[in-house]
């Protein structure tokens, strides 16, 4: 009876308390080394618990249940739990999904719990763990050669795992380094050999694990994420086997190196030259070409190599520059680098395929190449030698040379050739004045028109004086008339011709003033004419006496005397006749 | 007693002109390449070029690998006399020697005949032909007018008016040739490399860059900029210290 009594209350109770049942974790945040303990919790007898897959998770311990009930003051409480401990396998958020129970048929459900995994963090000490030789006697360093590098100065970062008293199984493991920002080479380690070193004041064993070269890429503050190792460990215990050996204890352990942050100074700008391409450590430049003397159509290789120590993988070479009548192709790069520890070493080079197009001599301008020196924190430059190239035969010859030639003939051929210096010439003064536009050049211009008018003009006034037939006549009697007169001087020992001129030159005299033609002259006519032309009559009788007597003189004998007389007389009358008339 | 003094001393810088002319063939057949630039630049400063100068100290500069330099004074010859053979041929091999290579694009159309046609002379000698088609055309009014036969006379008045026809061709040939030759300005690339800008600024990209003795022309000046145009029709902004105009 008794029994049925409690047993009833505890169903009452049952009825009346809520159903609870939750997943309780020890943190939300923890490091990639750390555990996480989970709880699921309930506060009635459930049945069937279904537990989640832990996604990301190993789990390490668990489930353990728990079962508790108390009656306190008459009250009753009553608690069961799943409990399991968690590693986390990979960093980032986690979730863990939902446990099952069931209960009066019914289902419950936890609800899902978010976990942010970090890097791994580096653990407190804690003296009463079971580990506690093994936190002591294990440590991964990051040996860092230098954490102030200038960019693309090579660094080492050497992952070192220290350990003492203690042996080592075997190591996984869980994050790789990254070097973000880094150019990065890592050097391979074929066997892991123990040597030994002193750590922390005290002598220790060590392995190196990894070995990487590192080349800053960017100025500031770079971060290298760690590197995680999970390392089975066997631990030396203090109870020992019948052998008297002491009896080893395997675990696993997590280390990590913690986080490196190096701080990367920027090379510096002053003196830093213009063709600088980021070659930083220490080279030799040089520009070989494989010939300078050339024949057409053969080809020649430009080799530009740069050895030594330094980014060599990491700056771009310079480029020649050739006259356009050098066809250049692109050149064949070829890298021969070793990276050991210290940074990379070798030689770099591009092989530029060089044909010529035409003959002549041509020059290949020096090339420079910039780098930055570590060992005097300054920037270098390398010129290379000014490279002449000749060239022997132009294409235009080899078109003519097929053609047929007799054997042992020297032939001409018309070579284009660059032309000698000119031995004469006639200097001009450099500012020469323009001819055109100058007032000299519109004068000249307008000249030829300026004249035409005055041509015009000329050629009226001509006109009007050709046309003027009267006065023309008169012009022309009046200088027979003298005509005839000087050439009766001329004559004047020639009797016969000397009058037919003076006969003449009266008649012309006449003609001119009296405006007659010869029909119409008769004595009378002459006569009445020059009266009434008011000629004195003295004088019209001389002269027509006179005419009268060129006639009679001509044929009948006369003195030299008596014709200079006559003459004379004729001029007497003539003179006297032109100032009456 | 001045006035002679000045002829003299104008006689004595002709001459020394003249002197520093041969100094430098001298020089040149000695292979002193050096010495005969300097015995030829001695006659610029006296302010006197020629043709022959000009080409003497372009084939100076072409023996020592001065590019730039060489082109320029070839191109400073052609200005005095486009149609020179020598340096014409010359000119040539100077520009073999240069780093970029670009294309000159043939003009075509109308425009181009037409410059092709003005460019057989200089726009002094067109000016010359233009006087002296003037006076022709005089005679032949002349002959017009004073000529009596018919047929004569009808020839001197249609020749009149052809030879009007010429004097109106070649002066337009001359105003043509004289405004193409105030508005090319050619200049060569002296920088050993030259940033050909989009823009007039440092701040802005370069388009493209340009090596010594590459010939460009001078569209427009803005401060320390000057626009360009290549040969092959390209436009840019360039430093106008890293270039050197032909005509200055």
């Amino acid at each position: 009876m008794k029994r049925h009594l409690i047993l009833f209350l505890l169903c009452f109770q049952g009825l009346l308390a809520q159903v609870q049942f939750e997943a309780r974790v020890s943190k939300t945040t923890l490091g990639l080394n750390e555990r996480l303990r989970i709880d699921f919790v309930m506060n009635i007898d459930g049945d069937n618990f279904a537990q989640p897959s832990f996604d990301g998770f190993r789990i390490i311990a668990g489930p353990s249940q728990q079962v508790s009930q108390s009656w306190i003051n008459g009250k009753t409480s009553f608690e069961k739990s799943y409990s399991y401990f968690l590693l986390p396998n990979q960093k980032g958020t986690l979730v863990i999904k939902q446990a099952m129970i069931e209960y009066n048929g019914q289902i419950y459900k936890t609800q899902p719990i978010r976990i942010n995994v970090t890097a791994a963090t580096e653990q407190p000490r804690d003296p009463n763990d079971s580990q506690v030789s093994a936190d002591d006697n294990l440590y991964l360093v990051a040996d860092i050669s230098n954490t102030n590098p200038y960019i693309n100065q090579p660094i080492t970062v050497v992952y070192k795992l220290y350990f003492n008293n203690i042996g080592i199984r075997g190591f996984e493991e869980l994050s790789k380094p990254k070097y973000n920002d880094f150019w990065n080479q890592n050097i391979d380690i074929k066997q892991l050999v123990p040597e030994e070193g002193m750590f922390k004041g005290e002598q220790y064993r060590y392995v190196v694990l990894r070995k990487t070269v590192l080349y800053p890429q960017k100025s500031g503050k770079l971060t290298i994420e760690p590197l995680s190792l999970n390392i089975g460990v066997q631990l030396p215990t203090n109870r020992r086997d019948i052998f008297g050996r002491v009896i080893l204890v395997e675990d696993s352990k997590r280390v990590s190196a913690g986080t490196k942050t190096i701080n990367v100074k920027p090379l510096p700008e002053t003196g830093k030259p213009l063709d600088f391409t980021g070659a930083v450590g220490r080279f030799d430049f040089k520009a070989i070409p494989s010939k300078t003397t050339l024949k057409n159509g053969e080809s020649l290789d430009l080799v530009l190599s740069v050895a030594g120590t330094g980014n060599l993988k990491l700056f771009t070479l310079p480029k020649p520059e050739v006259p356009n009548a050098l066809e250049m192709y692109d050149p064949v790069h070829d890298e021969k680098v070793n990276t050991p520890l210290s940074g990379m070493t070798g030689k770099i080079s591009d092989s530029y395929t060089i044909i010529p197009q035409y003959k002549g001599d041509y020059v290949i301008k020096p090339m420079h190449f910039s780098y930055f020196d570590l060992g005097t924190g300054t920037y270098k430059t390398i010129s290379s030698k000014e490279i002449k190239i000749s060239v022997l035969d132009g294409p235009a010859q080899t078109a003519e040379a097929s053609a047929t030639a007799g054997a042992g003939k020297n032939r001409i051929a018309g070579v284009e050739q660059f032309k000698y210096i000119d031995l004469k010439t006639e200097l001009t003064a450099r500012e020469k004045s323009v001819f055109f536009g100058s007032d000299k050049f519109y004068g000249l211009l307008f000249l030829p028109f300026l004249l035409l008018p005055i041509i015009v003009l000329f050629k009226k006034k001509k006109e009007a004086i050709d046309s003027d037939v009267f006065g023309n006549r008169i012009k022309m009697n009046n200088r027979l008339a003298k005509k005839y007169l000087s050439e009766a001087k001329k004559q004047i020992n020639n009797k016969e011709p000397f009058y037919v001129a003076l006969e003449k030159a009266m008649h012309n005299f006449l003609k001119a003033k009296l405006h007659i033609e010869t029909s119409e002259m008769s004595k009378d006519n002459i006569r009445e004419l020059l009266l009434s032309r008011k000629a004195s009559p003295e004088a019209v009788s001389h002269f027509i006496a006179l005419t009268e007597n060129c006639e009679i003189a001509r044929y009948a004998p006369s003195s030299s005397a008596t014709i200079q007389h006559d003459f004379d007389k004729a001029v007497a009358i003539i003179s006297e006749l032109e100032k009456q008339i | 007693m001045k006035n002679i003094f000045y002829i003299l001393l104008l006689i004595s810088q002709v001459f020394y002109a003249q002197t520093g002319f041969e100094k430098g063939n001298l020089l040149y057949q000695n292979g002193k390449y050096e010495e005969a630039a300097k015995a030829y630049e001695s006659v610029l400063d006296g302010n006197q070029e020629s043709v022959e100068l000009y080409f003497n100290l372009g084939n100076c500069y072409y023996k020592q690998h001065q590019t730039a330099s060489a082109i320029y004074n070839y191109e400073k010859a052609l200005v005095l006399d486009p149609a020179d053979k020598d340096v014409l041929n010359n000119i040539k091999f100077a520009q073999k020697q240069t780093i970029d290579e670009i294309k000159v694009v043939p003009k075509v159309g109308f425009a181009k005949l037409l410059r092709d046609f003005t460019g057989i002379y200089p726009f002094d000698t067109w000016a010359w032909i233009t006087v002296s088609f003037a006076f022709l055309f005089l005679l032949f009014f002349m002959g017009y007018y004073f000529y009596q036969a018919v047929t004569v006379k009808r020839i001197f008045f249609v020749g009149m008016f052809v030879i009007l026809l010429l004097i109106l061709m070649s002066l337009s040939a001359a105003f043509f040739e004289k405004s193409h030759f105030d508005n090319e300005r050619p200049a060569i690339v002296f920088a050993e490399s030259a940033d050909v800008r989009s823009e007039p600024q440092n701040a802005s990209s370069t388009t493209f860059v340009l090596h010594p003795g590459t010939k460009v022309y001078v569209e427009e000046t803005l401060g320390n900029w000057k626009k360009i145009q290549l040969t092959d029709g390209t436009e840019g902004w360039i430093d106008s210290r890293s270039i050197k105009e032909v005509k200055d």
